[in-house]
């Protein structure tokens, strides 16, 4: 068993030992390989391949399972190595200190993630309301065969885009203003949708979600008629365990 | 599922919802830990979960598809010299708005489809259960837990029926 190749989950500290009840990526048990004070949860993998749209569910809640218990570092999806050894030699011994070290960091936190989206119904009569430019062109526009008008609808188009940028920058500094506070880091992802306002995660501390949630109710009071809020969590901290385990890469910063 | 959708849009929201996979989709593919240079496995379908997590907004398509949507709009000043039908404007803008989400959201069900209740299962992709949520609360509760299932259940509530 410890010959062949392992699935890498993530890492949590040894002291942790938990059971998980969940079955992990190619119907493979579950467990860790310990060195010192950290621990990979990995699970056995003998495939050359990964069917990543059935996989990619065992990876995720292996990991939420895991961060009910213990605190995690969320390895990146479809990372196999290639036996025990290799996990033991290659990433936890010489990456021990910083691996404690970032799980200490995220100790008692958990990540909640805020998306906030547009109807894009109502954002674009905003936003051709709200500038001559757009109005006028779009007048144009419509008055055009379709044949006729490719270049000044893909303007129209670009013209509309960029005020929405503008508008997403406005909302995320919104968002952040009165959310950051509360967290103990924020990240703004680039929104992956057209309709999209914003795209954040925040590290918070457990005993903080509560406050936390308050002024995501306040902030919903505030944009709740113009953006549909999603708020997620708690989540592994995924967006805050983003080294790169590499000999000589820089520290946690 | 048992877990009431976190309204916004009025409503209050007091703590976050759960997340389902097709929450951290994105996070999943793009986030955590990167252990350099031991990444060998080949990943089936990962372009797609790629391409999913990530629809590019600034590319001519998307300025063509704003355009579109902007020009479907009926306002009100230029509804009358426009002369389109009313009819005819509601119902083609509230289609392009629908038919886009159902685009970005149906890709999204291929990935995330049913995870909620078949993720346990040792083959989740063959085996097709047609009234998902119906059958969950009979055919799988071999446990104690048959009536749990009522939609009051807080935490927990759409992970496996075992736990």
């Amino acid at each position: 068993m410890a010959e062949g190749a392992v699935y890498v989950y993530g890492i949590i500290p040894a002291a942790e030992q938990g059971t998980l009840s969940v079955t992990g990526v190619a119907d493979r048990d579950v467990r860790l390989i310990p060195h010192g004070p950290v621990a990979a949860l990995v699970s056995d993998f003998d495939d050359d391949a990964l069917a990543a749209a059935r996989e990619v569910r065992r990876h995720w809640r292996v990991l939420e399972q895991a961060s009910k218990a213990a605190t995690v570092l969320p390895v990146r999806f479809g990372t196999v190595m290639e036996s025990d050894d290799v996990v033991r030699e290659e990433m936890l011994v010489p990456h021990a200190e910083r691996l404690e070290a970032l799980l200490r960091e995220l100790e008692g936190r958990v990540q909640l993630s805020l998306k906030g989206g547009y109807d894009e119904e109502q954002l674009l009569r905003e936003v051709i309301a709200g500038s001559p430019a757009i109005s006028k062109l779009r007048e144009r526009v419509r008055m055009l065969p379709e044949a006729a008008g490719y270049y000044e609808r893909i303007r129209l188009g670009e013209l509309i885009a960029s005020e929405v940028g503008r508008r997403r920058e406005q909302d995320t500094g919104v968002a952040l203003t009165m959310l950051e506070p509360l967290a103990v880091a924020a990240r703004a992802e680039e929104p992956r949708r057209p309709d999209a306002a914003f795209d954040l995660s925040f590290l918070v501390e457990r005993d903080g979600i509560d406050s936390f949630s308050q002024a995501v109710g306040a902030l919903d009071e505030k944009v709740g008629a113009r953006i549909q809020l999603r708020y997620v969590g708690p989540l592994p901290p995924y967006s805050f365990a983003q080294d790169e385990l590499t000999a000589g890469a820089d520290p946690w910063a | 599922m048992a877990i009431a959708p976190t309204s916004s849009r009025g409503g209050y929201i007091e703590r976050p919802r759960p997340s389902g996979l097709a929450d951290v989709i994105d996070v999943i593919l793009d986030k955590g830990l990167v252990i350099d240079a031991f990444v060998r496995v080949s990943l089936i379908g990962i372009e797609i979960l790629t391409i999913d997590a990530r629809i590019v907004i600034a590319s001519v398509d998307t300025y063509l598809r704003f355009a579109a949507a902007a020009n479907r709009l009926d306002i009100g000043s230029s509804e009358g010299a426009e002369g389109l039908p009313d009819l005819m404007e509601s119902v083609t803008s509230g289609g392009a708005a629908s038919k886009t989400k159902g685009v970005l959201e149906g890709v999204k069900e291929k990935i995330t489809g049913g995870d909620e209740d078949s993720g346990d299962k040792d083959s989740g992709d063959t085996e097709k259960e047609p009234a998902r949520r119906s059958s969950r609360s009979s055919s799988r509760s071999s446990g104690s837990g048959s009536r749990s299932s009522g939609g009051s259940r807080s935490s927990g509530g759409n992970r496996s029926s075992k736990s």
